[in-house]
């Protein structure tokens, strides 16, 4: 106890001491002074009607960033994601879901049970408000995604496992819900190529708007608000496939220990 | 005064972050348990995490990088790129901590995995186990 007690003050006194000896060289000053020019050009076109060749329409810079600037690097992202569950999934390749009901969940009391149920719409509500007004205020996909995927969380806890196979949320339906937005996240990627293919003009990949001898461009107006052209769609496709991949996870981690080892019988002996 | 006391904090703030990805990977190398190996790489992403957030802030007046008026005119997005902080660290964090999390689970899984098979969580004897 003694020992960790001098271990974690000296760390400290060392953190202080160099931190005090930075500042008198006022080294680390440039870093937070000024905004990086790549900064600069990044906010100065993020919503700009006036420059139509170079802004993303959307007031949110981040955003702007993850699907329009910066817009493979996410997609890539979007597919280690992709991979990371495919793995988990593979791990789990000789489990059957079709767990026996032996007795069902009880799961947690009653007064649990209706606050859960009174919290989870309105949960439901958060999350897609956060995707569909992802290319406005901060928020997105990734973000909403993170916040639904606590309602199957909740709901394993509080109604147990039992219920969730009731009302019929299975493995293979979240597997399906996921790929349903991979699809359509793909789909919203290739789409300017596809038009461009059509109607005999240029296009890139992953175009949003008017770009310099492509004049391709997603309707960056939806009657008189604002919806970025591609970014909402991204943001609602990577709101499903964020939401399913972790139900995946969570499904896969509920199921019980004892089935588990059952229907993994004797694998243990080859290793 | 006030702006050497900012830069200290700042340096505090980078030097103490210096030091927990130091001991989260004294924690991945040195730690047998996977559990604890798990808990480590968890601080180190969160570590690394913050200090690119870190990276891209600026000091005061600084704003957040979202325009609050839709129709903007030339001279409030010339405010606005002059005030705001650093967005790209901010976009590259963001898919990084949900990405982490499914790449967290996964290693989670395997440790599971790891412990059906061979009943403990100790690398020294799953290595001794092998083959």
């Amino acid at each position: 106890m003694k020992r960790e007690l001098i271990t974690a003050l000296s760390l400290t006194a060392t953190v202080l001491v160099v931190a005090y000896i930075s500042t008198l060289g006022g080294g680390l000053g440039p870093l937070f002074s000024d905004t990086r020019p790549l900064a600069k050009v990044f906010l100065s076109t993020t919503l700009d009607p006036n420059k139509p060749m170079f802004t993303a329409m959307s007031p949110e810079g981040v955003t702007a960033i993850v699907w329009d600037y910066r817009g493979l690097d996410t997609l890539f992202e979007t597919a280690v994601f992709y991979l990371a569950i495919i793995g988990a999934v593979a791990v789990y390749r000789d489990v059957s879901e079709k767990v026996v009901l032996k007795g069902g969940g009880v799961g947690l009391s009653k007064i649990v049970k209706l606050v859960t149920k009174l919290l989870i719409p309105m949960n439901i509500a958060i999350a897609i408000s956060i995707a569909l007004h992802g290319h406005l205020t901060p928020g997105g996909g990734f973000q909403a995604g993170a916040a639904m995927a606590v309602v199957p969380m909740i709901l394993i806890v509080v109604f147990s496992r039992y219920f969730l196979l009731e009302v019929k949320i299975s493995k293979g339906l979240a597997l399906a819900l996921r790929s349903i937005g991979l699809i359509g996240i793909a789909f919203t990627v290739f789409l300017p190529i596809i038009i461009a293919l059509i109607s005999g003009v240029n296009s890139y990949i992953m175009q949003n708007q008017v770009k310099f001898g492509a004049p391709f461009s997603f309707p960056a107006f939806f009657g008189d608000s604002l919806i970025s052209g591609s970014l909402i769609l991204y943001n609602l496709f990577e709101l499903l496939a964020v939401t399913f991949g972790f139900s995946i996870l969570f499904l896969l981690l509920s199921i019980e220990e004892s089935l588990v080892k059952e229907q993994m019988g004797g694998e243990g002996s080859e290793h | 005064m006030s702006t050497d006391l900012d830069l200290f904090l700042a340096n505090v703030s980078l030097i103490s972050l210096l030091a927990i990805i130091g001991i989260s990977l004294y924690g991945i190398l040195a730690r047998p348990n996977i559990i604890k190996k798990i808990i480590a790489l968890t601080i180190f992403t969160d570590a690394a995490n913050l200090l690119a957030i870190l990276v891209g802030f600026r000091r005061p007046p600084s704003a957040p990088p979202v325009l609050l008026n839709l129709q903007p005119s030339p001279s409030e997005i010339a405010e606005f790129s002059s005030t705001a902080v650093d967005p790209l660290p901010q976009a590259l964090v963001l898919t990084a901590v949900v990405i982490g999390m499914a790449v967290n689970m996964l290693i989670i899984f395997i440790a599971l995995q790891l412990y059906r098979l061979y009943g403990t969580l100790d690398v020294r004897k799953v290595r001794r186990l092998r083959g």
